[in-house]
């Protein structure tokens, strides 16, 4: 249980790489930390310089108030689950469980004990007289997880753990993770670059890009008020659809030109382009595929811009049907009812909900207002 | 393009060693074992004793102190090969500047042929090492190790062991780069220290390369003839005689060639013996990555 705190935390390689600039973070304890973003976005270089295996190049790194950034792996007390478990091969699941109490010399009954406890806690008792070559991938995983466990740390690092396992084993993983974490009470910081995991785990996630948070966040605010085009582009699968406007100004009341279409704005959204000057400027629009509707799932109280496009593609999936429309050049996806008769080729009415389009600058990529 | 039947390929590839392996391994074996069951002075006519050779092999001394000498270099050699190598094979596989440079340099002395690394190292411990002893005013150092019937064994053992350590050292090194990093990570965050690390993780995980280079060193040591031949002609008073050494200098110009025909015989089953009981007994603590 522990409060963990990173200041101005700079990575730079011998070559002159930064993988991580100016990293700032106050984790409370308890909480579920996810680092999410593109490969090479230094979420996992952050990771380990918290586990003690990188060396910070600059900044602080403070755990329960102490500063950490000299102190060896071993005695930060602190737990890591690795991308490819990392299990010692020629030990079985007991003694791999059992190594790092091992090592801190504790009592040959203790160490038993928690073993045995944490194997029951991850359904592994069957399985302690086992090598890991004999172990599933899921096993495998399940006994990394208990060798975090045992040593009962402050802080838990997960880095990746779950992308080695097929899909089905992966959301069945996901679920046992955090009901760990309801269990554990621990805090811990989980390195992945799969948005559902991020935003089914996580109590606030950090968006990274080419080294620089792009923001910290609950899930529901990542996704409903992201702070720039990367993290409303990143968060949500279908991403956001993207489109250039135009901001026009008539009778003192803002819109969008998308293309030929006019794109009428909420009353803030109109006032917050014209008190900040965005008259006749290029900027972004940003609406997701559910705020788009066809005319079978289009609620009378939805206030929208209708639009037609041709349907150039489209995706069944069982629950939900995705719509790739093309309007002049830009293509955008709905997601709709998959009951819609919509079909590939068609002309369709669509309509945007013009209460959750997002704004985007165009040049600095901010949120002008979501 | 024509196809080539693999019938035909598999002849191909395989026929000219197997015909080599007979020729120059098989037939001088069975060739061995018929000689060994006779008088023969490897020229000129012989008479079948039967086993009588094998029967006086248990009596003569000379071959019981070859066997002695032997096994003790082996032994010991063995011993000091592997520890070195290991030693260093962990040192060049860690993150040190000039790594290639080093590995390239440590494997130096394995292009090199036994005899002239036995004739440098004659030279060495024959003049350069005294001169220096003579100059620190070392009494010991003073007089050629090679000289001196208790240390020319160790002397021999120091060329051989500076030839036989690079091949081993590399063996080590690629035994070493199988085993993952976030294995290494993992026991740092458990709690090991470099020696633990080594102890718990490395060591038990390059078995398979150990077992490897305990059987060939053991098998290429109890084979000694190079570096016996080019630093100690067997001496001082025949107290480096191997029994390869002792085979072909007695064998070939000794008129012993019948009798040592069956000391080949007897060495070698020796020899396979000890090599399968290694397997078995190292193989033991194998681990199956």
């Amino acid at each position: 249980m522990a409060n963990l705190s990173l200041s101005h935390v700079n990575k730079v390689y011998d070559n002159g790489f930064e993988a991580v600039k100016d990293f700032n973070l106050e984790i409370e304890d308890k909480e579920f930390i996810i680092f999410v973003g593109p490969s090479g976005c230094g979420k996992s270089t952050t990771l380990r310089m918290i586990a003690g295996l990188e060396d910070i190049s600059s900044g602080e790194l403070k755990i329960d108030g102490k500063v950490m950034n000299d102190v060896e792996p071993k005695d930060r007390d602190i737990a890591m689950v690795f991308q490819n478990y990392a299990l010692y091969p020629h030990m079985t699941v007991f003694d791999n469980m059992a190594f790092g109490l091992k090592l801190r010399k504790l009592p040959k009954e203790e160490i038993k004990e928690k073993v045995v406890h944490a194997a029951k806690i991850l359904d592994l008792e069957h399985l302690l007289d086992r090598k890991p070559s004999a172990l599933s991938g899921g096993q495998r995983q399940r006994v990394a997880m208990g060798r975090a466990i045992v040593r009962n740390p402050k802080v838990f690092l997960m880095d990746e753990p779950l992308s080695n396992l097929d899909a089905k084993l992966r959301v069945q993983m996901r679920q046992e993770i955090s009901k760990l974490h309801r269990q554990l009470g621990t805090t811990i910081i989980y390195v992945t670059h799969d948005q559902t995991e991020a935003m089914t785990l996580g109590t606030r996630i950090v968006v990274m890009k080419d080294g620089v948070v792009q923001q910290i966040d609950t899930p529901y605010n990542l996704y409903n008020k992201p702070k720039n085009m990367f993290v409303a582009g990143f968060i949500g699968s279908p991403q956001m659809n993207l489109l250039d406007a135009t901001c026009k100004v008539k009778d003192d009341e803002a819109y969008l030109e998308v293309g030929n279409n006019k794109i009428n704005l909420p009353k803030e959204k109109s006032e917050k382009l014209i008190k900040e000057n965005y008259a006749d400027k290029k900027i972004v629009m940003g609406i997701r595929p559910e705020d788009i509707y066809d005319r079978e799932s289009l609620e009378s109280d939805v206030d929208k811009v209708m639009l037609h496009a041709k349907v150039s593609d489209m995706e069944m999936l069982g629950a939900e049907t995705f719509l790739y429309f093309d309007i002049n050049g830009n293509s955008i996806t709905a997601r709709v009812d998959p009951k819609t008769t919509i079909k590939t080729g068609d002309t369709a009415e669509i309509a945007l909900d013009i209460h959750k389009i997002h704004l985007f600058d165009k040049e600095t990529s901010k949120t002008i207002i979501n | 393009m024509k196809k080539v039947k693999l019938g035909k390929t598999y002849k191909l590839f395989v026929l000219p060693i197997l015909i080599c392996f007979f020729a120059f391994n098989t037939f001088p074996l069975i060739n061995a074992v018929v000689y060994s069951l006779t008088d023969s002075r490897g020229f000129g006519d012989f008479n079948w004793v039967g086993f009588q050779n094998y029967f006086d092999m248990f009596k003569d001394s000379r071959i019981l102190n070859s066997y002695l000498f032997t096994f003790k270099f082996a032994i010991t050699a063995t011993i000091i090969v592997n520890v070195i190598s290991i030693c260093l094979a962990v040192l060049l596989n860690s993150k040190i500047k000039g790594k290639s440079f080093f590995r390239g340099l440590y494997f130096l002395p394995n292009i090199l042929g036994g005899l002239v690394v036995g004739y440098v190292f004659n030279f060495f411990f024959t003049f350069i090492l005294p001169s220096f002893g003579k100059l620190i005013g070392n009494e010991f150092l003073s007089t050629s190790l090679l000289s001196n019937e208790s240390t020319a064994w160790f002397a021999i053992i120091i060329c051989t062991a500076w030839q036989a350590i690079a091949f081993n050292t590399i063996i080590y090194i690629s035994g070493l780069q199988t085993i993952p990093g976030d294995v290494y990570e993992a026991a740092a965050i458990d709690g090991a220290g470099p020696w633990q690390k080594f102890w718990h993780i490395s060591f038990p995980l390059i078995a398979p390369f150990f077992t490897i280079n305990m059987v060939l060193c053991m098998k290429n040591f109890l084979m000694a003839f190079d570096q016996i031949v080019a630093m100690t002609g067997g001496g001082p008073n025949s107290s480096t005689e191997s029994i390869s050494y002792l085979i072909y200098k007695t064998g070939l110009s000794g008129s012993q060639f019948g009798y040592q025909c069956a000391n080949s015989v007897i060495y070698f089953i020796v020899i396979v013996l000890i090599s399968v009981f290694q397997m078995k007994f190292l193989n033991k603590r194998e681990v199956q990555l």
